[in-house]
């Protein structure tokens, strides 16, 4: 069989060196398509009066900002990002640093511990939103039984807590990411910096903070920036759990926006909203870009 | 001497005691999830509730696939996330090849570009896409969220391509180029033979990746005939009165592929995710 290769055509002929069209463009026009039209599209959304084009006004940015409800849910968002990321990084952190030692069934416990990032965010939800139930949960009868709790405990309704237990559901659901990524940093340190430190005399203390802290910096950045951007975006979690409610309490951007186009059918001005999210979200991510697209 | 090893011995005790606390915290909301499912109704709402069920049953699974149209969800499901999943490999490897092996103007820019459309949120795109498709008569079809889930899948196919084609040494290229092979023939008889292993893990994330989506399945689909697992499950839990049996065992039967697929992907998993930003 003979395959007339498709740069050796006449038509075709390019050189080499210009070969790379070929292969880059195809994506990056999909991409393009599917992903920058809409976005444009979005932004364009976003200065039209509400109710609809071809006028422009930035009236919906105005309105935006004035916006009580704005506030709050860009207050959530940023305590809800904070502390889940803090958290992964604390007991990813410490996760890790345990798994790294020598352990009895290691791939067993970094199995298990990985259970809770892998299943979809609606199931995570629905499961924990079971767990919590007042009266029939598992949750409050743990805490009951160990003796922690006086009486069973509203999680997910009262204004006070529902906030926190959504935290509580993020700790759980997205720690092992951070720890894997600080697990792979970890076993990339050389164990003759920490043998050669231990004949010196250094402390447990010192060896973490002379080098397990300064070798694990460049995956500490990488774990952030993406659990960042991911905590930013989490939707399904929130959704099944509870849709933002009571009130406004658990309400972040992604479920606010979602709101405000399906349910409310305000598209100009959820478009504002998102508008105004993904540029928070790429201001915090654009080191991270910038740091990757320039070492490759 | 003594000392030092009864150090390491309560720092071992340390250690497992909190390893063996996390794996608890791991583990006990699926086992709550599978106990839950396998009892019935009455017993759900048991006060106090039972840990373990007195009387199982899979009466649960059984209502789920047959009363509840489970089995098209995860029909619709596994069409829309296999067809993503493989498009965007298809594409990714073509950009991912381009990227590796070709230096020109304009890539670093063309890199970052990928990059921060990974970063885009979902929600910057349900608007605009529910009007475009509507207006092409895609809304609510499976080819409507095969072309939405490619924003999400195509950026990740690609830099996982791109990872898996560094690693195939540029002099293959290079021997079958001098061979008389062309460029194209050296991607296809060449390049995408020996990265077939890397193709067909990062076909199986881009598959988790669409398959564990919510949102958009939300914004764009409605008939029960096109909905997915995702969307089946959370919209049973919107459902007047819930029956948390069929619920879980819904839950565990939609998050049964993705905890299978991931453990069998385990070792990738940091390197796929992160962009290359770490290597391995």
């Amino acid at each position: 069989m003979k395959i007339i290769p498709l740069a050796t055509m006449k038509f075709f002929r390019i050189k080499d060196q210009h070969m790379w069209t070929l292969f880059v463009l195809p994506g990056t026009l999909l991409l393009v398509l599917v992903l920058g039209f809409p976005a444009i599209q979005s932004i364009l959304y976003s200065i039209y009066p509400e109710g609809g084009g071809p006028s422009y006004t930035l009236n919906n940015y105005s309105v935006l900002f004035r916006d009580s409800v704005f506030r709050q849910v860009f207050g959530n968002t940023v305590l809800f990002v904070t502390l889940s990321v803090a958290s992964h990084v604390l007991l990813g952190l410490g996760v890790a640093l345990v798994l790294n030692m020598e352990i009895f069934a290691k791939p067993l416990f970094r199995l298990i511990a990985l259970l809770p990032w892998v299943v979809p965010d609606v199931v995570v939800g629905i499961i924990w939103r079971w767990m919590y139930d007042p009266v029939y949960g598992a949750f409050n009868d743990l805490l009951l039984r160990i003796g922690l709790i006086p009486a069973h405990v509203q999680w997910l309704s009262s204004p006070k807590l529902a906030l926190l237990s959504v935290i509580f559901v993020n700790l759980w659901r997205g720690f092992p990411f951070v720890m894997l990524i600080l697990l792979a940093g970890l076993q990339s340190i050389p164990r003759v910096l920490y043998e050669a430190a231990a004949i010196d005399g250094a402390s447990r203390w010192q060896l973490f903070v002379r080098i397990t802290l300064p070798g694990l910096k460049k995956m500490l950045v990488v774990a952030l920036a993406l659990d960042i951007v991911w905590e930013v975006r989490r939707f399904g979690l929130i959704q099944t759990m509870t849709q933002g409610g009571p009130g406004n309490i658990t309400e972040v951007l992604s479920t606010y926006i979602y709101k405000q186009y399906f349910q409310f059918f305000r598209f100009e001005y959820a478009s504002a909203v998102a508008v105004v999210m993904t540029a928070a979200l790429l201001m915090v991510s654009l080191p991270y870009i910038w740091m990757i697209s320039q070492e490759e | 001497m003594v000392g030092s090893s009864k150090r390491q011995f309560l720092l071992n005790i340390q250690s497992y005691g909190f390893l063996i606390l996390v794996s608890l915290y791991c583990i006990f909301p699926f086992i709550w999830m599978l106990s839950t499912s396998l009892k019935t109704e009455a017993e759900a709402f048991r006060m106090p509730p039972t840990w373990i069920p007195i009387k199982p049953t899979i009466h649960a699974y059984l209502y789920m696939l047959t009363k509840k149209n489970f089995g098209i969800y995860f029909l619709n499901s596994t069409i829309i996330s296999l067809a993503t999943a493989v498009l965007s490999t298809f594409f990714g490897a073509l950009a991912g090849y381009g990227f590796s092996r070709f230096i020109f103007r304009g890539r670093k820019f063309l890199i970052g570009f990928f990059l921060a459309t990974q970063m885009l949120p979902g929600v910057l795109l349900v608007g605009p896409y529910f009007k475009i498709l509507s207006k092409f008569g895609l809304y609510d079809t499976r080819t409507g969220l095969i072309i939405a889930f490619l924003t999400i899948c195509l950026p990740f196919s690609t830099w996982m391509m791109k990872g898996f084609i560094d690693r195939v040494p540029e002099a293959l290229d290079q021997a079958a180029l001098v061979d008389g092979c062309s460029r194209v023939g050296v991607f296809f008889r060449v390049i995408l033979p020996i990265s077939a292993p890397g193709m067909v893990a990062t076909i199986i994330f881009a598959f988790l990746l669409a398959w564990g989506d919510l949102l958009w399945v939300l914004c764009l689909t409605s008939t029960e005939s096109m909905i997915t697992v995702t969307l089946g499950i959370a919209r049973t839990v919107g459902e007047f009165r819930i029956i948390w049996p069929m619920l879980m065992s819904g839950a565990l039967m939609g998050g049964m592929p993705a905890i299978i697929l991931y453990l069998l992907l385990q070792r990738l998993l940091v390197q796929g995710l992160t962009a290359g930003a770490v290597k391995e």
